[in-house]
Order: C-alpha cells, then structure tokens, then sequence
C-alpha cells in the first residue's frame, strides 16, 4: 500500500481542477436548467484570451489575469446568461441543441479569432517542485491549484449558504415559478450565476492548459470529463460534485500506478466515460432534470401538417434522384468523389432523422456505428470488394446489439440524460474498442476496398458515386414509407408525449430498443460505404466529435424532416468542395450560429426555404393585376389563419411581446432574399439565410439574429428580422 | 352492490413521506359515469395514475372487469380498453388531430402497427371526428390548438380507441363557461349506459357538472375517501362540506368552489 499513496497525492492535484469545473457545470444548471455543453469550450476561449493578452500582446501576467477573469469570463458569463435564458421552460431537446451549438460556435469561432495552431503557455504558479517523503515530488503550481479550487469550493459553499443570494439561489431551484410570486428575482440569481460559472470556467482553461497544451479540441475533451463527477450530485449538488471531482482525479491517478500504457492506460483515459455511463445507468430514473412547470411551448415554427401528395412526392423525389443522376455528365473527379461523400453523408444523416427527429431520442453516438460499418468493410469486403455487400449487412447485424446497448439506458433516461449517456457511450467508443489493433487496425487504420456487387465492380469514381445514389434513393424511399406509417405515427407520439403513447398502448420499451437498434443498424450498413469512399479508415473518422457534427447538420437542416437529412449532406459536401478559403473558413462558425438559431424549428432551415418560397408568392401576388392561383391562395391563408389564432392564445411565451409579429414582414424577406442572392455558394447562405431570417422565431432571436445578421452581412437591424409572421405555408413535408 | 368494471381495492401511494393515497377504495360500475371530486392535492391524478399503470401503487390492488391488473404496464392496460385524458394537455403536439386520433387507434389495435386493418382504422377516426364535430380541425397541428379544443381532442383520442373505461382528469379546467356546457353535452353524448359507450370515472372541479352528469361520487380528500354515494347525499354530507371549507354548498346544488373552478 505506500506505493499508492503518492497517486493518491498527485489525484487530488489533478481531480481540483475537475472539481472546479463540475461546481461550474452545476451551478448554472441549478439555476437555469441548461446543461452547459460548451463549458470546456469556455474554457479554452479564456485560456486563448490569456495567451493573447499575455504572449501575444506582453501584457504583465498579472494584468492578463485579471483581464480574463474579471473582464473576458464575466462578459461571457453575462452573454450566456442572456442567450440562455429565454430556453428555461423550452424543450430540452431545443435546450440541448442550442448549447452544443455554442460550443460548435466556441470551436469553429476561436481559430478563427487567434489562428488554429497550437501554442504552448505557461502556468501561472511555480512550476518548481518540493518533495513530500522520499518518493513524491509536489510542484508548487499543483499545491497551489488545490489550494485555491478549495478556497473557491469553501467560498461558494459560504454564498450559497449564508448569503441572500444563496437563498434566492435554492429558491429558484425548488420551485422556479413559486420563486418568482416570493419576490425572488429569478433573472438575477441566473445572471449570477452564469458569471462566476463562467469565471470558474476560465480558471479552469488557465490551470489546464500549461499540461495539456493550448488546443482547441483538447480542452474541450478535458472538461468533458467533469461531467461525471457533476451528474454524481445529480447535476445540483456542489458538495458532490466537488468530491466527485476530487474522487475521479485520485482514481485516475490510482489507476497509473498499475501500468502507464495497453489497456490499463485505456482504461484510465477512459474512466471518466464509463464513470459517467455507469452512473447514469445506476441513478436512472432518480435523475429528474431541472425544470420550470410551465410546459415547453411548441417549437416556434410550425410548418402546415399537410403532406405532400403522394403523387407530388414522387415527381419530385424522382426528379431529385434523376438529377443525381444525371449530376456525372457535368462534374468529374475529385468534386464528384466529394458530393458521393455528401450522398453517403446525408443516408446517415436520415436515420438521425428517424432516431432524433421522429423518435424524439437524442444521440450523440450515432458515428459509432457509421465506424463499425466501416471497420467490418475492411475486415470483411474481401481484397476486391467482392463480399463487400455481406460484409455491410453483417455490420448491420452487429450494430443491432450495440445499438441495443445505446439503447439500454433510454429506457430509464430521456432528454438531457439520454443525451449525456449516448455521449459517454460514443467516447468509450473512441478510448476503448476502436482504437484497437484487432478492431480498427489501430491509429494507422485500415483500407476498405470499393465495393464489387453481383460481379459488379463499383471502383470507379463514376460508378461508386452511382452506387451511393441508389443507396441514398434506397434510404430515402425507406424513411418516407415509415415516415407516412403506423411505425412514423408510433414514433412521433413517443417523441411528443411518452406518457400518452404509453397510455395508449405504446409499449416504449420496445419502440425505444427497435429504433435504436435500427437506426444504428441502417447507420453502419451506410457505414461500410463512408469506409468505401475513404478507403483507408482509422478511428479518428468515426469519433464522438462526427457525430456531434452530424447532429447539429441535421438540426440545422431540418430534424424531423427527410429533406433535412439531404440538406446536411449538402451541407457536408461543401465544406469538401474546393472553394475559397476566405469563405469556407466561415463555414463552421456560420453552421453553428445557424443551429443556434433553429434549435427551436424541428424543420430547420428547410421550413425557411419553404417559407420563403411562399413569401416570395406572396409578394408575387401582390403585385397588381398578376393572376392569384385559387388553389394558393387559400393555402396561404390557411397557414396564416393558424399563426394568428396560436399568437392569440398566448402559448408563445417570447413571442407575445413582439408586437411586430402580426404585420407582415416584407422587409424581412427582403433582407433573406437579398443575403441569398450575394452569396456565392447556395449552402454557405443558407445558415446565414436561416438565422437572418428566423431571427424573430426563435427563442434566441434577438441575439442570435442579430450575430447572424452582422455574420450574413445584410446589416437589417434586429426589429425588422423579428417581423417573421408566415406559417410554413402548404409546402411539403419531404 | 354490482361489481364494478373498474375497481381500486386498499390502494396506497407514499411520495416519500407524503401519503398521497391511504386504503382507498373505488368501483366504477360499467355503463356509469362516477365523479371523483377533493380539493387539489387530495390524490385524484395519483389514483389515475394507479388506475392506468402510469405508477405503482405501494399497496392495494386494481381490477378491470374481475382480472388483477395491478402488475400490467400501462400499455397492456392501454389496450384491455383503459383510455384517459390528462389534467396537463398530453396531446402529440406535432402530429396533426387527425393523426393524434389514428395513431391512438393504432396504438392499442393488435397489428395495426405493422400496416394492418387501415381502412378500419380510419373509417373510425371520421367517425368519432364527425360525432365530435371535430372536422374543421382535422388538419391542424394538435400544439397550436388553444386549450378548449385541446380538451376536446384528448377527448376524442380517448374515444377513438373504444375504451371500456374512460378516465377523465378536470376536463374543463381552462375552459370558459360555453365550452364548459359543450363539453358535458359531447360527454353525455359519448358515454353512458349505451351499448359500446364506456364507464366514465371523472374527476372535476365543476360541481354542477359532476352533479348533474354523475350517478355516483367518490370524494377524496388528504388520500382519503371520505364519502362515496349519489350526488344527493354527497352533496349533504358534513364532511365533504367540512373538506371543501370555506365553499358554499347550496342543496340546491349549484356550485363548490374550490381553488381554481370557474364560478358559474
Ligand atoms: N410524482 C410525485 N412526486 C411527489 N409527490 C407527488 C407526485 N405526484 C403527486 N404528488 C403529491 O401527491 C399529492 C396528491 O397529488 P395529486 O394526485 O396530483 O392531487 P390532485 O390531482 O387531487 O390535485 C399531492 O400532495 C402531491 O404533491
Ligand atoms: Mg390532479
């Protein structure tokens, strides 16, 4: 045993910093109800702001500082706090999307503003060691950090005891609205706390650093760690969390002194992951989320309910996969190899759509399967591809499981929950199954042959592009015949009220396995492709940080339609194409801003360019003694009618105060057509397009909006941006 | 005394310490309509929630038409034909009415999920569509509804599925007086003694609706029943009169007001 205890020793150095981002994590939790998602990507930003200031600009260390922590974290804190606040009594589901957006923002915006390399920088305590015993040596920088996060725990601890503040704080907590008849002012205890989680957050940026290197993806991994020692106080006890972080530090510690690298160093780095999976799975249903009584309101838009015809489906989806194609004629090469990997892109991105969209159960896993899809191709596939078709329907076959797996814990978690557990699933993923030998073929990776089907060989780029076009039609077909079936039906009702599904004879136990052991099963089969287009794979393909992205993709095309999912592998293909740098470096900024600002619209940006379609009839119409199609106009009307009646019943809690809601908005469409027709490339418009013109929809309007609409560079002042009144017209649903 | 179809026998429901039902006892005969009236907080939602398997009770047992189903999930209930509408709306906001009745349909007939039985599945969807006169709204998205046609839908998705028993949690709160007497006219249009038509156990806040819609009355108060009988003589009982303090309660009948009702 005393070999342990300098382990123990050096954990509690390492578990002070996690501690101190778990009470951050928490504390804006407990007072909003948002799980801050993008918490290790504040992190980073202040740590990028103290290297500016300090190395970049030679500012005294001291002053850079104080600059970050009282000025940089504060004003993040104050922006979090303003952009997150109109989400309490949201969904969770939007709650979530919107949070993961802002730190895509953090992720895509910090490169963008300090250039993406990485950079060393230097911790602000003595680095100089003392030695504790005869075997342990202690730095200074690490007594101090524990010191300090200790002070910091102690001090909150007395705030939130002993203060009006810590009264109004767990007022809030026990019971939002009662808090507010009290006199308690709610606005102010989140405003508070946002700030210090964030100042918090920055310390945490400027003590990790210095050992793991000041890049942008690794703090952001880092801090994600802290979440399980966050969900140990059950995401609202500081106290926990605080010894949860400490406890995770020391057995992570204790975990090295049995082997520094093979699988018990895979499984240290790993540890945090399965803590959090594990606890999740064993608090279950103990976990209730943070939330204020009043019932999420509908998503902000709400397209007509009409389905396209059956008729009008065809034409038009035979017409889409007729120019697909037809695409080869005018393109060749690379860009043809680059929209097959859009193609393959979007039949992942459609069971998604049936996963999140209709199901209404958020994953963050679902590149775990697209990789197993791809590992089981190069296993498998044979040296020509001639057994590649097996090979993809075996990967099928063991997605099924797995995906029963993932789905094991939906069944006691929901919402916030689910979504955390299908993230520590994805991440164990990355640390323990594909980076080895046998799986993957390790960090080299392995090669995937292109497919040979029915002595058919598809290895060419023209032939396999046309291969993934009828696996895409394949996809497509499938999801939009269960879209329109008793199957879709019984996923929607689960989606949106379990209770009453369950009540009418939904059996969610089943429903919830089946969806996730096929939606990962059609993910992996789709899989076997993706590994096709690469040809060589490694794990670094399929890890949590793709799925993640392919998530906000569908959100920001549109979740819960099919055309969504075909919208994000456009968007997918785009950032392959080759286009100019200056505007693909905006491409993933302007994709997160546009998540960020149709969160709350489950049709994405697909409802804008149906509404904008109808606008543009609209405005058409208006034009003296052009002729109104009967049909339309009534449509149109329709649509309107359901606007106003829903404005009246006052459902729409942010929407009510803006009066300008009721008058039509013809500057509006104004400003969204003009942005479309400046822009250069159709997809690197559409986020901008999105958010300028869903500005007054969204619960984030205001702000959101207002970036966006100083990103799309259309200049429209927010006021004009919020006259959104149209309904998503008659248009489709596909 | 008639077995009743759905029966709750010594049920109890602890919220840590909370006794939210002790021992209570309930019968709804079939072909009846039986009110189950307390002031908020007595543990009515509670035994609903018992009732349809949405929790489970501590102690006690529930029968439907004889059979234990105490230990049934709440969707196998679901489709032995308990069907019940929710205090907070629970209507599937993003499926239009017309699909938030289809697939309540759907959900408790054997196959249907797999595709089969759809022209009957539909043929009966219009049906109670048209009885309810719910035709305008067919194609509205069930969220963008305001509350008084929301209590109606959640009405008909009840209906829709042919229940034996129809559990019905304060249907017209959140409605004004003329949806109110709309409300009871479909009610007593839907439900009762007829063939096909289900029991009813309701829970409301409208004393003259309970009074004049229900043939018997269980009144609950603290987790307690504290009397059961026709409306008569719950209507002179002291101790309803004592639980529901403060409110007046005419022999006449018109009106208990207890938190939250709408004067008449
Ligand atoms: N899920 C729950 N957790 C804890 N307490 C609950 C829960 N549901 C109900 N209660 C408590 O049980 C009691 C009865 O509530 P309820 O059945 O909703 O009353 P009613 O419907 O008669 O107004 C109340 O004290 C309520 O606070
Ligand atoms: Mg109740």
């Amino acid at each position: 045993m005393s070999s342990l205890w300098p382990f123990f020793v050096i954990g509690l150095f390492s578990g002070s910093v996690y501690a101190l981002a778990s009470m951050g994590i928490v504390l804006t939790y407990r007072t909003s109800g948002v799980f801050n998602f993008a918490y290790g990507a504040v992190a980073m930003f202040c740590a990028f702001t103290y290297w500016q200031f300090r190395d970049g600009w030679h500012l005294p260390e001291w002053i850079s500082l104080l600059l970050v922590l009282l000025v940089v974290a504060p004003v993040v804190g104050f922006v979090s706090d303003r952009l997150y606040r109109p989400l309490v009594g949201v969904s969770t589901e939007v709650q979530i999307v919107v949070s993961l957006g802002i730190l895509a923002f953090f992720e895509a915006g910090v490169p963008l503003a300090f250039g993406g390399r990485t950079r060393a920088i230097q911790s602000i305590f003595p680095i100089s060691t003392f030695g504790v015993g005869s075997i342990l040596r202690v730095s200074w920088a690490q007594l101090a950090t524990f010191l300090l996060t200790a002070i910091l725990a102690l001090g909150l601890y007395v705030l939130l005891r002993h203060t009006r503040f810590g009264m109004a704080s767990r007022a809030v907590i026990d019971n939002r609205d009662l808090a507010g008849l009290l006199g308690v002012n709610a606005t102010a205890v989140g405003r508070t706390s946002w700030v210090i989680s964030s100042v918090f957050a920055g310390l945490v940026g400027i003590l990790l650093s210095p050992s793991q290197g000041l890049q942008v993806y690794v703090l952001v991994t880092v801090v994600i760690y802290a979440f399980a020692p966050a969900v140990l106080g059950r995401l609202v006890s500081l106290p926990l969390a605080y010894a949860g972080g400490m406890g995770l530090g020391v057995l992570q510690s204790v975990l090295q002194r049995w082997g520094a690298s093979g699988t018990v160093a895979d499984i240290e780095a790993a540890f945090p992951y399965l803590a959090l999976f594990v606890l999740l799975v064993v608090y279950g249903k103990r976990l209730t989320e943070v939330r204020s009584g009043v019932k999420p309101v509908i998503g902000a838009s709400v397209m007509s309910p009409l389905l396209m015809s059956r008729q009008k489906l065809l034409t038009s989806g035979g017409l889409v996969a007729l120019g697909l194609f037809a695409l080869p004629v005018l393109l060749r090469g690379p860009d043809l190899g680059d929209v097959t990997a859009g193609l393959i892109y979007a039949a992942i991105a459609l069971t998604l759509v049936v996963l999140v969209g209709w199901a209404g159960q958020i994953s963050l896993a679902q590149f775990s399967f697209v990789g197993i899809g791809a590992f089981m191709a190069g296993h498998f596939a044979g040296a020509h591809g001639s057994n590649f078709l097996w090979a993809a329907l075996l990967a099928a076959a063991i997605a099924v499981p797995v995906g029963l797996l993932v789905g094991l814990p939906s069944l006691r978690l929901s919402g916030l929950y689910l979504a955390l557990a299908t993230m520590a699933f994805a991440l164990l993923m990355d640390n323990l199954v594909f980076p080895r030998t046998d799986v993957s073929g390790g960090y080299t990776g392995m090669s995937v042959p292109r497919p040979r089907i029915f002595g058919i060989s598809f290895a060419s780029t023209t032939s396999f592009y046309e291969l993934c076009v009828v696996l895409l039609v394949l996809f497509g077909v499938a999801a939009l015949a269960v879209q329109r079936s008793a199957v879709g039906r019984r996923l929607k009702m689960m989606r949106d009220s379990p209770l009453a599904a369950s009540t009418f004879g939904v059996n969610l136990t089943t429903t919830k396995l089946v969806v996730f052991a096929l939606a990962g099963a059609a993910a992996a089969f789709a899989g076997a492709f993706d590994g096709a287009w690469h040809l060589t794979v490694s794990p670094s393909n399929y890890t949590f940080a793709q799925s993640l992205e392919l998530l906000l993709l569908v959100v920001l095309g549109g979740r819960s339609l099919v055309a969504g999912a075909l919208l994000a592998g456009f968007t997918y293909t785009t950032q392959l194409l080759p286009i100019p740098t200056e505007i693909e470096k905006f491409i993933p900024i302007t994709i997160a801003l546009g998540v960020v600002s149709v969160a709350a619209v489950p049709e994405g940006s697909v409802a804008l360019t149906v509404k904008q379609f109808w606008a543009a009839l609209d405005n058409f119409r208006r034009l003296p003694g052009s002729p109104m199609p009967a049909a339309l106009a009534l449509d149109a009307r329709g649509a309107n009618g359901a606007q106003l009646e829903r404005g009246a019943n006052g459902a729409q809690l942010q929407r009510g105060a803006n009066g300008a809601q009721l008058q039509h908005g013809a500057q509006q469409h104004q400003g969204a057509n003009s942005a479309g027709s400046d822009g250069r490339d159709g997809a690197a418009v559409y986020p901008a397009a999105a958010l300028s013109g869903r500005g007054g929809e969204s619960p984030l309007g205001g702000v959101a909006g207002g970036v966006a609409g100083s990103v799309a560079g259309d200049g429209s002042p927010v006021e004009e941006l919020v006259a959104t009144t149209r309904g998503g017209g008659g248009g489709g649903d596909a | 005394m008639p077995e009743g179809l759905l029966q709750a026998e010594d049920v109890t429901v602890r919220f840590g310490g909370v006794v939210a039902l002790d021992s209570v006892d309930l019968e709804v005969p079939s072909g009846q309509i039986v009110g189950l009236i307390g002031p908020n907080g007595a543990g009515k939602t509670t035994l609903f929630n018992v009732l349809s398997g949405v929790i489970e009770p501590n102690g006690g047992r529930v029968l439907l038409g004889g059979t234990d189903v105490t230990r049934w999930p709440t969707h196998r209930r679901g489709r032995a034909g308990i069907a019940r509408t929710f205090q907070r709306l629970e209507l599937f906001d993003r499926l239009t009415v017309y699909d938030n009745l289809l697939a309540a349909w759907e959900g408790v007939t054997p196959g249907a999920v797999l595709g089969r039985h759809k022209s009957e599945g539909r043929a009966r969807v219009a049906e109670v569509i048209e009885s309810l006169d719910l035709g305008a709204l067919a194609t509205r998205l069930a969220g963008t509804l305001p509350t008084g046609q929301a209590r109606l839908v959640e009405l008909a998705r009840a209906i829709v599925t042919a229940p034996r028993v129809l559990l019905l949690d304060e249907p017209s709160s959140g409605l004004d007086d003329v949806e109110t007497s709309w409300f009871a006219q479909v009610l007593g249009q839907v439900a009762g003694a007829r063939d096909g038509e289900p029991a009813v156990l309701l829970v409301e806040h409208d004393m003259s609706l309970v009074m004049e819609v229900c043939a018997e009355i269980t009144v609950l108060d603290f987790g307690q029943r504290i009397a059961h009988g026709p409306p008569e003589q719950i209507r002179n009982d002291p101790r309803v009169i004592e639980a529901y303090l403060g409110a007046e309660i005419e022999p006449e009948g018109s009106a208990i007001e207890p938190e939250g009702a709408i004067a008449p």
